[in-house]
């Protein structure tokens, strides 16, 4: 099946699919792996996450965190194992068609924040919408004053604390409405106020019932969320 | 939103792109001069080179040989080896009128000169021609030209003389250039007055007493002659409304094959030859376009002059297209160095736009779209100096602007932008090369 129609299908097995009990799949990894030439960055991880899942992600440095993020977030494609994504088949779509369901079903949070430095607050988040459908002002700036940057939509990123910086990264993230919120260590370059601050809007996203993946290393955060994988050398533990 | 990208990134790296456009900017500015300068420089060195004489001289199909001895003509003159005056203005309507840079005619009358005021006389020749003359034609009546424009390095010490209008009939020749040479022997500068009387049998003109406006140089056997308006050789021959020769200088092309096989006889081209030739600016066929156009006239080219003309103006053009090409070029990798610099620094934001879901063409249309408009600017600028560039030239070398063709504008502007997308092409591959993954994460 094409990727667009197997959107479609997922679209109307989301109307039929209304009991909380059996919640929707969003990621239903099964024995995924990756490996750059002889190094087994990832073996046989499986996993799953239902909508409003908040799932963290934990393991020392270099024990695969980010691959994984990579391939459930589509940058990145699995050497083997396979990968649903809200009922997509991921494991083999060509590049072109990872970046479709990518825009459509992902949002991004990154460790550093990673905004265009020339757009505005507003228009980064803007950005998002115009490579989904279609830019529109007001919803951005909606999106900027649901994490508290509204007061600052207009401002360059270099004007931008780093806590407020990530915050305009959350916005854009979920501008679109995506079915999952994947973020890579998004505290990692923060002191302890602006990690509150991002953390609690993350803890406030969950209770809205998106479904948040999060890849830290910190214990604290971990315990926030609802399960815990732990990584060991490419392994879950 | 593309578009305010495009608008807002432009001022990104502003020192790189200011760099580009320059780089740009100079190359166009090349472009522009060579462009400015071989289009009307064509035209204005063949002008310039018309300035060494004539390139064709028209004389009646009958002349015999004349017989001059130290500028004076020992063979009288008759009616059927001369040319209508009225029929000159007919090589300003062939084919290639516009080729034709001006004519003079000439009448040599032979006469005995006494300065005023002195005893004695001396024998000289009187040439008539046109120094600036109106001559009328059908879609020009105030139309001039003589020698001052097919020779413009005629030097007169004081003042040309006072040529009568066509259409003033009663009016007469008051002044005359005196050669240096003859002024010297007769003694005479200007200011003063002559009193001209014809010699040659069967001549019955009255003498004429005329004032010297000026003493002419032209290197040339004018030197050793009186120079007047073509009227006072007119009346001392008694020859009224003719011409003995007409010097004609026109703006031609290389000979070529063609044009020698149709030297040696136009009955050996084939009709498309013919006509190809025919429509061509040589000098023959414009020669030959003037003997069609006048009854009983024989044109001839002044072989050295009008091929080695064509072929320098050709070789210089030549040598302006190499010299833009390589401009261009040096630009285009300019540019391709700035531009991969560029896109190496803003890897990340490549990365970040791809992993937004951006296509790869809309990245690519945001960098080439700014590479674009940086190309734009500086073709901009370089139009500008380069019309600045091509006057200096123009004022330097010929003494006159240069009249650029607003067309340029236009071409080069296009030429620079290709210049910087074709510069672009190589580095553009890294955008598509490039995996977010690389770039997004504190690892790379
Ligand atoms: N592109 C790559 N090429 C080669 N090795 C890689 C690449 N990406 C990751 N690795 C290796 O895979 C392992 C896991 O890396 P990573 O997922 O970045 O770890 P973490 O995010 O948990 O710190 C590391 O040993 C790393 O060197
Ligand atoms: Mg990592």
């Amino acid at each position: 099946m094409a990727p667009m129609d197997q959107l479609a299908v997922a679209r109307t097995r989301d109307a039929a699919d209304a009991t909380p009990d059996a919640r929707r799949e969003v990621i239903g990894a099964e024995g995924l792996g990756r490996r750059f030439g002889t190094v087994e960055a990832l073996v046989d991880v499986t996993f799953t996450v239902r909508q409003g899942d908040f799932l963290a992600i934990m393991g020392p440095s270099g024990s695969g965190k980010t691959t994984l993020l990579n391939i459930l977030s589509l940058l990145d494609a699995p050497t083997s194992g396979s990968c649903r994504l809200d009922g997509i088949e991921t494991a083999t779509l060509s590049e072109a068609d990872r970046v479709v369901i990518r825009r459509e079903k992902v949002g991004l949070v990154f460790q550093t924040f990673h905004l265009i430095p020339y757009l505005s607050a507003v228009e980064n988040v803007m950005l998002a919408q115009h490579y989904h459908s279609i830019a529109d002002r007001d919803e951005a700036f909606a999106a900027l004053e649901r994490v508290g940057m509204g007061h600052r939509a207009d401002h360059l990123p270099s004007q931008l604390s780093g806590g407020e910086q990530q915050r305009v990264c959350i916005a854009r993230a979920l501008i679109n409405a995506p079915a999952l919120i994947l973020a890579d260590e998004p505290t990692g370059n923060l002191d302890a106020d602006n990690e509150a601050r991002v953390m609690d809007l993350l803890d406030s996203l969950r209770h809205e019932g998106r479904t948040i993946v999060l890849v830290t290393h910190n214990p604290e955060l971990g315990a926030r969320a609802d399960s815990i994988l732990r990584l060991q050398h490419g392994r879950a533990v | 939103m593309l578009l305010r990208m495009l608008w807002q990134s432009l001022f990104e790296g502003r020192r790189r792109k200011a760099l580009a456009a320059l780089t740009v900017a100079l190359s166009a500015t090349l472009v522009t001069t060579l462009f400015a300068l071989s289009v009307d420089v064509g035209d204005k060195m063949a002008r310039e080179m018309k300035s060494y004489g004539s390139n064709i001289r028209v004389t009646p199909k009958s002349e015999t040989m004349s017989l001059v001895v130290g500028g004076v003509d020992y063979n009288p003159l008759k009616d059927k080896e001369t040319l209508a005056e009225s029929d000159l203005w007919k090589i300003k309507d062939i084919f290639w009128r516009n080729n034709i840079v001006g004519l003079a005619p000439r009448l040599t009358a032979p006469v005995t000169v006494q300065v005023g005021g002195r005893d004695g006389a001396g024998k000289a020749s009187v040439i008539g021609t046109y120094f600036d003359q109106r001559v009328p034609l059908p879609d020009d009546a105030q139309y001039r030209t003589g020698v001052r424009t097919i020779n413009p390095f005629w030097e007169v010490a004081g003042a040309w003389p006072t040529e009568p209008d066509p259409d003033d009939t009663a009016a007469q020749v008051e002044t005359v250039l005196v050669g240096a040479a003859l002024a010297e022997r007769l003694g005479v500068a200007a200011g003063d007055r002559l009193t001209l009387a014809p010699r040659g049998e069967g001549v019955t003109a009255d003498p004429r007493s005329v004032t010297v406006s000026g003493v002419l140089r032209t290197g040339g056997p004018e030197d050793n002659a009186i120079v007047a308006p073509l009227a006072l050789a007119q009346a001392l021959t008694g020859l009224a409304g003719r011409v003995q020769a007409v010097d004609v200088s026109a703006l031609t092309i290389p000979e070529n094959e063609l044009s020698s096989k149709a030297r040696r006889d136009t009955g050996d081209l084939t009709a498309e030859q013919y006509d190809s030739w025919y429509c061509s600016a040589y000098v023959s066929s414009i020669a030959h376009q003037i003997e069609e156009a006048i009854v009983n006239a024989a044109a001839r080219p002044v072989w050295q002059v009008a091929a080695g003309e064509g072929a320098v103006i050709g070789r210089i053009q030549t040598l302006l297209l190499v010299v833009s090409l390589a401009a261009v070029a040096a630009a285009a990798m300019g540019v391709s160095a700035l531009m991969n610099t560029t896109i190496l620094e803003r890897a990340r934001e490549i990365g970040l736009m791809k992993a937004l879901g951006a296509a790869g063409w809309e990245i690519h249309a945001l960098f080439l779209g700014e590479a674009g408009l940086v190309g734009l600017i500086g073709g901009a600028f370089g139009v500008l100096c380069g019309w600045g560039v091509a006057q200096a030239v123009g004022w330097g070398v010929f003494g006159s602007g240069v009249d650029m063709p607003l067309i340029t504008i236009p071409i080069v502007l296009v030429i620079s932008v290709l210049t910087v997308l074709v510069g672009s092409i190589l580095p553009a591959r890294t955008i598509t090369r490039l995996h977010p993954v690389e770039v997004l994460h504190g690892r790379a």
